[in-house]
């Protein structure tokens, strides 16, 4: 069954509410501080790993012997990527896992992050981000974070809807602690993970969020992703600027997403073995790096530049931008694991850049401080993305506390999503997650009805007859079981078809039955879901439907009454969940 | 690491602690800086301690550069600015001085409490923050006058010469703040050869305009004589200038580059001994806070900090004048000292090609 029915009960007395509501308070705070511990110890371990192995520029910079950093960038990667190979090949499903399995878990009411594929996931990922792969550290944290939550409820014996809000306060805290951003935190688990705004669910998630941020800076706090010296927006006509940026920038977000699922694909043709696949991509990546090194790791330092004018000429800002998006495509397409955001900050940013200085010199414009727009370009290529449009905002007003840069970058991404989800899909974990068969275009429900089988709802309440049988027998068969209608099987247990007592009332006795059968009737596979019976059933009339497996032998029949059951008890869940105060 | 007959001639050195040392010995060789600042060194270090003990002190003038460890005969004492210190220290021409026992403060504050944040490192003892900051004649402006890092690289603004120490460094944290960098970032981005070549390129903007300097003594002269219109120099000695009842040198605290000033005992002093009993005598509460109320140098020991008053002779309080107060070190950078002593050769040579007239790589 889908889910078990509960018994709605009274509204419950203030001790036991209280009692509920600090429970879940409580969650929401554990998952908060230790989500945000290992975050901080994530960013930590990373910069640490990155200064041994001589990727980060600061460790290529005191390196005295160049040998030394030229072999780095070439065999660090490569290294890295084979060790990540082969930890894939301890996950269940022999990949890394991402936001999107967070967001499926979630919206499917799934939940239950496994925690084993959490942590492969975020140690490989780690050794991704450690050997300098152009990938992006905000995934993993992430799905970090949901894990400890999910973790954490199970650990508190809670429920479905419990075990949801954990999991976006374990991201919340991440978010929070990651970007110095406690609002942004709060709305990312909102807007992207949970895709409601119940009370119920804000109060934890909020704690979760400031606590996180509060621990964050007691312990191990790291230094923000970057800082921004000053900004301001010399004119307010540079507004139509932006929202022409904006759009744009949609279009290189597309580009992006449209590069990763495609690279992907590519991966999966090619003869490589899957073990091996990261290795040679960071081999390919080492080797690109030679000449543009701008595009190794996670960017951080290509970021800060990309908001300093003079740091690259128009030429180098397009081809820095394009080989990033090709490397972190070849990265993440050929296996490493790791993120898409940090990427497409570097990205956004560099094409703000270059859409500024483009503007500025060709129009002859006296326009803003390059950082303004590569601000703005920053967030209207990520909000794409991520499907975020307003936590990227608040990131941006959180880390840089600049009003008139938070306007700015609103305006940009005013339309970036609209445009984006025109020609893409909400974002790059919708898309991966309806290619992989949930479908959450269609709203919550039909995802979730699309996780389950009609297998679930079967029923053994039926009646055979035998083809051969006379209508005769076929007829008493239906009346002494008390039934309108019975499916007719042969010895082998083949489905042949449906006969209904009323026609078979005008048959001869002696007739075959067969005659009357009607071999058109509905039937489905198993494993058909529950989404897409519901959908066949619209103009069914009739008991009950057989259900029958790979081979088409009868297994049993499900009833529309059952369906409607399980379609409502799934809208009292979700009610519950969305609307719910406490 | 200590070598063999190092830590044997320690060891024997050691035995004479606390004896008095004779009239008629060796003086003690000290190299530093010269000018004002060495005249006060002499006033509140050199010549007490020489009553104290006995030990004669004989003064070395040196513009920094760990060169004058390879100096015959070496000094058995050097002023030297923490980033040279960790780069000799590394290739072993340091004495180690982490055992070297220092007094508590004045207030009674352990040392290890006392001293501030990183002041002690295997072979350097800091006694001072100095700052390197940039300065500008008030009478070349008047309308207009430069207040930010910026304006350094505005010769449209403020047209004129501007000295600079011939050093990479300071000069390219500079290049960056005026390009926006902020002041966390800057050995991050100089760390990527596209942070070093916009850093070069925007020298090369106003090379036109650069004296180049080499003694700390110089870009006072300079600023003085008109020569130049703004100039970098190290803090204490434009405020040393300024105590001048005409002087026209204003300081611009914005992007000061804080940096320890540290004292070091060469491989091979010859009297390392009496070197560590100076060390010893140099960085208490007294001698730090008399420093500070005379040079302006940021002292090493909080104690030392809550004591600065007022200027001995010309009664200015003094507080306001030392780059540590917070007035003046909103936007203060901390040299990155670690950061120097692997980079700063290879970085040098870089700077001198361009000097030559190359092109900003």
């Amino acid at each position: 069954m889908v889910g078990s029915v509960e018994p709605t009960a009274p509204r419950s007395d203030p001790r036991n509410l209280l009692r509920r509501v600090s429970v879940v308070i409580l969650l929401g705070a554990v998952a908060g501080m230790l989500s945000a511990i290992m975050a901080n110890g994530f960013v930590a371990a990373i910069g640490w790993l990155n200064d041994l192995l001589l990727i980060s520029p600061r460790s290529r910079m005191m390196e005295e012997r160049a040998w030394l950093v030229t072999l780095a960038i070439v065999a660090v990667p490569t290294a890295g990527g084979l060790v990540g190979g082969v930890l894939h090949r301890f996950i269940p499903d022999q990949r890394a896992h991402s936001p999107a399995d967070l967001i499926a878990a979630v919206q499917t009411r799934q939940g239950r992050l496994p925690l084993r594929t959490g942590l492969l996931t975020g140690l490989s990922s780690l050794v991704s981000l450690g050997s300098g792969a152009s990938v992006g550290q905000y995934g993993p944290l992430v799905h970090i974070g949901g894990s400890v939550g999910s973790g954490l409820a199970r650990l508190f014996r809670a429920g479905v809807t419990s075990d949801n809000i954990a999991i976006a306060c374990g991201v919340a805290a991440a978010i929070s602690t990651v970007f110095h951003a406690p609002i942004a935190g709060i709305l990312f688990a909102h807007e992207v993970v949970l895709r409601h705004f119940a009370l119920r669910a804000f109060a934890p998630v909020a704690v979760a969020s400031v606590l996180g941020h509060v621990t964050a800076q007691l312990i191990w706090p790291q230094p923000p992703l970057f800082q921004i010296a000053e900004a301001e927006v010399a004119h307010l006509w540079e507004f139509i600027l932006f929202v022409i940026l904006g759009i744009a920038s949609a279009g290189v977000a597309v580009a992006y997403m449209a590069s990763l699922l495609r690279m992907a694909r590519l991966a999966a043709r090619t003869r490589v073995p899957a073990m091996l696949r990261p290795a040679v991509a960071g081999l390919g990546l080492g080797l690109t790096a030679l000449w543009v090194p701008d595009i190794l790791g996670m960017g951080s330092e290509t970021l800060r530049l990309a908001f300093i004018e003079g740091a690259f000429t128009q030429w180098e800002l397009l081809l820095v931008m394009t080989l990033k998006l090709l490397a972190t495509a070849w990265c993440l397409g050929m296996g490493f694991a790791g993120g898409v955001f940090s990427p497409a900050l570097v990205i956004g940013s560099l094409f703000g850049a270059l859409f500024g200085s483009v503007v500025g010199s060709l129009l002859g414009l006296d326009v803003s401080a390059l950082v303004v727009y590569a601000v703005c370009g920053m967030v209207a290529v990520t909000a794409p993305v991520i499907g975020a449009p307003l936590t990227t905002v608040i990131i941006v007003f959180e880390m840089t506390a600049s009003y008139p840069l938070t306007i700015a970058a609103l305006a940009s991404v005013a339309l970036a999503n609209l445009v984006a989800s025109r020609y893409f899909g909400r974002s790059l974990f919708d898309r991966q997650l309806s290619e992989r068969g949930y479908d959450l275009s269609g709203g919550r429900s039909r995802a979730i009805l699309r996780t389950h089988a009609v297998a679930e709802l079967l029923s053994d309440d039926y009646v055979t007859v035998r083809p051969d049988a006379s209508a005769k027998e076929a007829r008493e068969a239906i009346v002494t079981a008390g039934s309108a209608e019975a499916y007719l099987v042969d010895t082998r247990g083949f489905y042949a078809g449906t006969v209904h007592l009323h026609e078979l009332v005008a048959a001869a006795d002696t007739e075959p039955v067969q005659r009357w059968c009607d071999t058109e009737a509905l039937s489905m596979h198993k494993d058909e879901t529950v989404w897409d019976a519901m959908y066949a059933m619209r103009h069914f009339v009739g008991e009950g439907v057989a259900v029958l497996d790979d081979d088409g032998r009868l297994v049993g029949t499900v009833f529309e009454s059952d369906l409607i059951n399980a379609y409502l008890e799934l809208l009292e869940e979700m009610r519950k969940e969305e609307h719910a105060t406490a | 690491m200590l070598r063999r007959e190092t830590a044997l001639s320690l060891l024997l050195l050691g035995l004479f602690t606390g004896f008095p040392a004779q009239a008629g010995e060796e003086p003690l060789r000290i190299a530093t800086w010269g000018g004002a600042y060495e005249k006060v060194q002499r006033e509140v270090l050199f010549e007490p301690f020489r009553e104290r003990t006995g030990i004669a002190i004989e003064t070395v003038t040196y513009n920094g550069g760990t060169e004058i460890l390879a100096r015959d005969p070496v000094p058995d004492l050097v002023d030297m600015a923490m980033s040279e210190s960790l780069a000799a220290c590394a290739r072993g021409k340091l004495q180690p001085l982490e055992r070297l026992e220092l007094p508590p403060g004045s207030d009674g504050t352990p040392a290890r409490q006392d001293l501030i944040g990183g002041a002690r490192h295997r072979c350097a003892i800091t006694h001072t923050v100095y700052a390197t900051v940039i300065a500008y004649d008030s009478r070349a402006f008047t309308g207009q006058r430069p207040t930010r890092v910026a304006d350094l690289f505005d010769t449209e603004t403020f047209p004129g010469k501007r000295a600079l120490r011939r050093t990479p460094a300071d000069n390219m944290e500079w290049a960056l703040l005026a390009s926006g960098v902020p002041r966390q970032e800057l050995y991050n981005l100089l760390s990527t050869p596209r942070g070093l070549q916009l850093a070069f390129r925007r020298l090369d903007e106003i090379r036109e305009s650069i004296i180049w300097w080499e003694s700390g003594d110089e870009p006072v002269r300079l600023l003085e004589s008109g020569e130049a219109v703004m100039a970098s120099g190290f803090n204490g000695r434009f405020f040393n200038a300024s105590l001048d009842a005409d002087s026209s040198i204003e300081i611009i605290w914005d992007g000061q580059i804080q940096e320890f000033q540290t004292w070091v005992v060469p491989t091979g002093a010859s009297r390392p001994e009496a070197a560590r009993e100076f060390i010893r005598f140099a960085t208490r509460t007294g001698p730090l806070t008399e420093l500070a109320e005379r040079l302006a140098y940021g002292p090493a020991r909080y104690s030392a900090e809550a004591q600065v008053r007022r200027h001995p002779e010309a009664g200015v309080d003094m507080r306001p004048h030392i780059p540590t107060h917070p007035y003046n070190s909103a936007n203060a950078v901390a040299k990155d000292i670690r950061w120097y002593a692997h980079t700063l050769e290879r970085i040098r040579q870089r700077f001198e090609h361009w000097l030559e007239g190359g092109k900003p790589q």
